[in-house]
């Protein structure tokens, strides 16, 4: 039924939290369902990995909440990115490519 | 790269949030979580799923529900405070569940935290604080030292040069023991007085509250009628009047104009005998003023003191001490052996007291360890019946660390409330050992519970806690689920681990009270040996101290006069024995030396004849019951015109006259002796008297009689022995004395057991304490010993029922169990032996005429541990014998 499954790397859940909220607040349930979307299904985040990372997010200041309602009219948690979230994407997003470009180099140069 | 950049107090902030917060918290993400699962649910839904079939897919998929909210309490950071409330209500509800339990343990600790605590008091009181004086740690003693006389006083005239040419010191200072007698208004009154020379209040970094202290001049003899008075005196004998100072007051029958009050609490810095003679007793200080000839230098009465300079110390000053020392003997005469001993006032104070405060402490931290050993064996037991609770939590996936915690926690709080019930029995109890320390034990009036008693508790309640559950504790999460549930709470013995720590305890726990019980043993019978002594004197013996105005007595002849009438209208009272005048009284740290040579022999190079100076008139050693060794008593013929004459003792006859009769050898104070007049002749020799009950060995003395002395003594002692109670003599005595000078103060009337109770009073406060800690830990260490066999014979009911039903008889099961414990506590026993050996040696400036490895002590109390342990055993073996077979085979 689903294509191939990528466990995701330590960290990375992070910034793809980070980055999801980049474009909007967001809920829980929101944020792992773009995931997958967005990766056309390769990448799932657990709610049991989700839930404490949004919470360790928020107390590190990256990310703020607030109560509201969703599109079905119920009453949900929604997340915003804060200025500090937004500088700590930019460095991990930069890092991450980085990371990326020295991995592939190396696969294709050896 | 993953850096975290918010500020430490922003999170901080939002952590006490959270747990402010905590129940809308748990709301919210339990409301949190809910929202995403039904979304979840929808989505199933919407792809065609049963409503029934989207909720079963929608949990699967969610997983641990309690465990996600962990994570998340984790990931907030609330968790750990989360999981001590948890852990403090699990607890409490734990020890409600089994109150006994809760409170033996309770008042076992409370009851050694509190002695400890108590303990403590005295020691930051008495060792920790410092002394009432400012920089206390830059003051030092100063005294002359040889082999025979470790610390000897002072010669003013080296003590004025000393501080001279000294650059050692911020100020030096000398002080001497010299009561007043204040008249005038009322009834008079001995006063305690102290001579000090100029700049002594400096020194110790005091100021007076009222006027200043004596300058220079007030040395110069002539200029030294002034008088600084204590706040005490001021307010009770002058009303606290503002206008004290100028005023006249009548000491010794002589005006002294007041110059100063010093303010309540001037703590006096001690003598050579007593690290605190009066201590904060003194009621007035006189000037000390040189007089005499300083070329002579023999005579040695006054004390030193000094303030080392900021960059100097106590070795250096010592140093260039000793090299003047040396420069000045070269200017008159040589000082032989002597030596200058530099000793810091704190240590002088309060280092006698030190090894035995010491001590007192290591035995309240044994028994403190006796009931942690009980604690801990509780709380396994308790542990190994919860097995089967704790194995649940682990197979439902309890980490190992929550356990241990969990138990931790339970045992940090039994020892916490241990521990407030302890302090308010420290507070108790530090007041019931001020009342019990010895009269002369320095600085008793600074023992408090205060704020460092206090953290010390709480330290202590927190060790104590960790201490006795920590072992436990890991033990209890070792547990294997598996096994522990597969068990379940019958049969599980606890495994060979287990049992081992037990035996550890059992073993621990006898060894401990062993050393205890041996240190009181030895305490004991050093007490007994001091109380024992062949002292040399009579206890029921009335004495009184007297002194007699100078300015009123003026010549040799009057005292001798007023003494003569005093003893025979004594001696005319009903009942009265013998009585007597002398200059002191044995045991009450009288220490006047003098020099002075012996005819037809040399003292070796550069050093002097040295005994003892006493005076006495003709009754007094037959009153004090002082035996006469050789030749005569003094008699009323050794008059001021007669040959002169003193009395000897034996330690002196043995000194320097060794195996010749010294009776009828001569002795004189003068250099050049002119004529038969300046020679003494030895009439008698008397039993020793040692200086104190523990002291090596009697000093070397000699008395001079009370009607040839030239140089007056500033008190007389008034010695009565009498057919009746003592006691009764008491205002017919007054009355004598009233009947010849109705101006004269009788002070100090007491008997002289009250001197010999008083004498032993460190000592026996010494066994007492340790000997109520011993039996305190033998309680303790039968209470663990009884515990721990009672609880293996429990678990081994079923086997002892499956002996018997094979055939063992009740005596086999008794001495399977017996020897069993008896191996514990014989091991227990030997260590506690073998460790006392080692640690009595500590004991040996406390103890008199006891080896610290006395045979006698350590095989009576090691054989009373054991019998004492093995009958505690015996109860719960004698129960192993009623285990029925028929019970024990159905169980199994």
């Amino acid at each position: 039924m689903s294509p191939e499954r990528i466990d995701l790397p330590q960290g990375t859940l992070d910034l793809l939290i980070l980055r999801t909220l980049s474009l909007e607040p967001q809920h829980g349930w929101a944020i792992s369902e773009r995931v997958q979307q967005v990766s056309s299904d390769v990448l799932r985040i657990q709610q049991g990995s989700l839930y404490p990372a949004l919470h360790r997010l928020e107390r590190r200041g990256w990310i703020k909440s607030k109560w509201g309602t969703s599109e079905n009219n119920r009453r949900a948690k929604y997340y915003e990115l804060t200025r500090m979230g937004r500088k700590q994407l930019e460095a991990e997003t930069d890092s991450w490519r980085k990371l990326t470009a020295a991995v592939a180099q190396v696969l294709e140069s050896i | 790269m993953w850096n975290d950049l918010n500020s430490p107090l922003r999170a901080l902030g939002f952590r006490l949030r959270a747990l402010l917060r905590r129940s809308a918290e748990e709301t919210e993400l339990n409301e949190e979580l809910r929202f995403h699962f039904e979304q979840q649910v929808e989505k199933y839904r919407l792809a065609g799923l049963t409503e029934e079939e989207a909720r079963r897919r929608a949990r699967l998929l969610f997983g641990g529900h309690e465990q996600v909210k962990e994570d998340c309490r984790e990931a907030r950071g609330t968790s750990f405070v989360e999981n001590a409330r948890q852990d403090v209500r699990y607890a409490l509800r734990q020890l409600r569940a089994n109150p006994t339990f809760a409170v033996v343990i309770v008042l076992t600790l409370a009851l050694s935290i509190g002695a400890n605590s108590a303990i403590f008091s005295v020691i930051e009181g008495v060792l920790l604080k410092p002394l009432p004086y400012r920089q206390p740690d830059k003051l030092v003693r100063i005294f002359f030292t040889n082999e025979v006389f470790p610390k000897f006083p002072l010669n003013p005239f080296d003590f004025r040069d000393f501080r001279a040419r000294s650059k050692s010191f911020d100020g030096m200072a000398a002080f001497t023991r010299g009561d007043v007698q204040l008249s005038g208004s009322g009834v008079p009154v001995r006063l305690n007085g102290m001579g000090i020379t100029s700049g002594y209040f400096r020194v110790l970094g005091l100021a007076p509250e009222l006027g200043r202290e004596f300058d220079a001049k007030a040395e110069i003899p002539g200029n030294s009628l002034r008088v600084i008075l204590s706040d005490r005196v001021w307010r009770d004998r002058f009303g606290a009047s503002p206008d004290i100072i100028g005023r006249k007051v009548t000491l010794n029958a002589q005006p002294f104009t007041v110059v100063g009050v010093m303010p309540a609490g001037t703590a006096h810095p001690g003598n050579e005998y007593q690290p605190l003679a009066y201590g904060e007793d003194v009621d007035v200080w006189w000037p000390f003023a040189f007089g005499g000839d300083p070329a002579r230098r023999g005579s040695h009465f006054i004390e030193g003191i000094g303030r080392l300079k900021k960059d100097v110390t106590l070795a250096e000053a010592n140093a260039e001490m000793n090299t003047l020392l040396t420069q000045i003997g070269r200017e008159y005469g040589g000082y032989g052996s002597w030596r200058l001993l530099l000793i810091s006032l704190n240590d002088e104070v309060v280092g006698a007291s030190r090894q035995l405060l010491l001590v007192l402490l290591g035995a309240v931290g044994m028994v403190l360890l006796i009931a942690c050993a009980n604690a801990a064996n509780l709380m396994l037991t308790r542990a190994a019946a919860r097995q089967r609770e704790i194995a649940v939590r682990v197979a439902l996936g309890a980490q190992r660390s929550r356990v241990v915690r969990q138990l931790l926690t339970e045992s940090l709080l039994i020892a916490c409330v241990g521990g407030a019930l302890g302090l308010a029995m420290a507070l108790a109890g530090a007041k019931a050992l001020v009342s019990l320390l010895p009269a002369n034990f320095p600085r008793a009036h600074d023992i408090h519970v205060s704020a460092p008693v206090f953290l010390f508790t709480l330290l202590v309640s927190v060790a104590t806690g960790v201490l006795f559950g920590l072992a436990p504790a890991l033990q209890a999460s070792r547990t294997d689920p598996r096994e522990g549930l597969h068990k379940g709470g019958r049969a599980a013995t606890g495994g060979g681990h287990q049992s081992r720590l037990r035996n550890a305890l059992v073993v621990s726990e006898v060894g401990l009270a062993c050393v205890l019980l041996i240190g009181a043993g030895l305490m004991l019978r050093s007490l007994l040996n001091l109380m024992h002594l062949d002292r040399g004197f009579e206890e029921h013996v009335l004495t009184a101290k007297l002194s007699l105005p100078r300015d009123q007595y003026k010549t040799d002849e009057s005292r001798a006069q007023f003494f003569g009438q005093l003893v025979a209208g004594l001696q005319a009272l009903p009942g009265v024995q013998s009585t007597g005048v002398g200059s002191d009284l044995p045991w009450t740290g009288y220490d006047d030396n003098s020099s002075f040579s012996i005819e037809g022999k040399q003292p070796p190079p550069h050093e002097d004849f040295h005994a003892r100076y006493h005076m006495a008139g003709p009754d007094y050693f037959r009153a004090l019951g002082t035996p006469l060794l050789r030749g005569r008593f003094f008699t009323d013929a050794d008059k001021k015109d007669a040959p002169h004459v003193i009395l000897i003792n034996h330690a002196m006859a043995e000194r320097y006259w060794p195996g010749e009769d010294a009776v009828g050898k001569r002795i004189t104070f003068e250099d050049h002796p002119k004529n038969d007049k300046d020679w003494l002749r030895v009439v008698g020799v008397v039993g020793d008297v040692k200086d104190q009950p523990n002291s090596r060995g009697a000093e070397p003395a000699f008395w001079w009689s009370a009607y040839q002395v030239t140089d007056p003594f500033p008190d007389a002692l008034v010695v009565v022995r009498a057919d009746a109670d003592p006691q009764l003599l008491v205002d017919a005595m007054r009355n004598q004395v009233a009947k010849l000078d109705p101006a004269l103060a009788v002070a100090d009337i007491r008997s002289m057991d009250k001197i010999v109770t008083a004498s032993v009073s460190t000592p026996r406060f010494a066994f007492l304490l340790v000997g109520l800690f011993g039996a305190l830990a033998i309680v303790l260490a039968a209470i663990g010993t009884y515990g721990v066999i009672a609880y293996s014979v429990t678990q081994r009911t079923s086997e002892f029922g499956l002996r018997m039903a094979l055939g063992a008889r009740r005596f086999d099961v008794l001495r399977l169990v017996l020897l069993q414990a008896g191996k514990l506590i014989l091991a227990g026993t030997a260590t506690g032996v073998l460790l006392a050996l080692i640690l009595a040696r500590g004991l040996k400036s406390l103890i008199y005429e006891v080896s610290p490895a006395d045979p006698l002590t350590f095989t009576a109390i090691g054989f009373a541990v054991l019998v004492i342990a093995i009958v505690a055993c015996y109860i719960p073996a004698q129960k192993a014998t009623k285990a029925d077979p028929m019970v024990a085979l159905r169980a199994e």
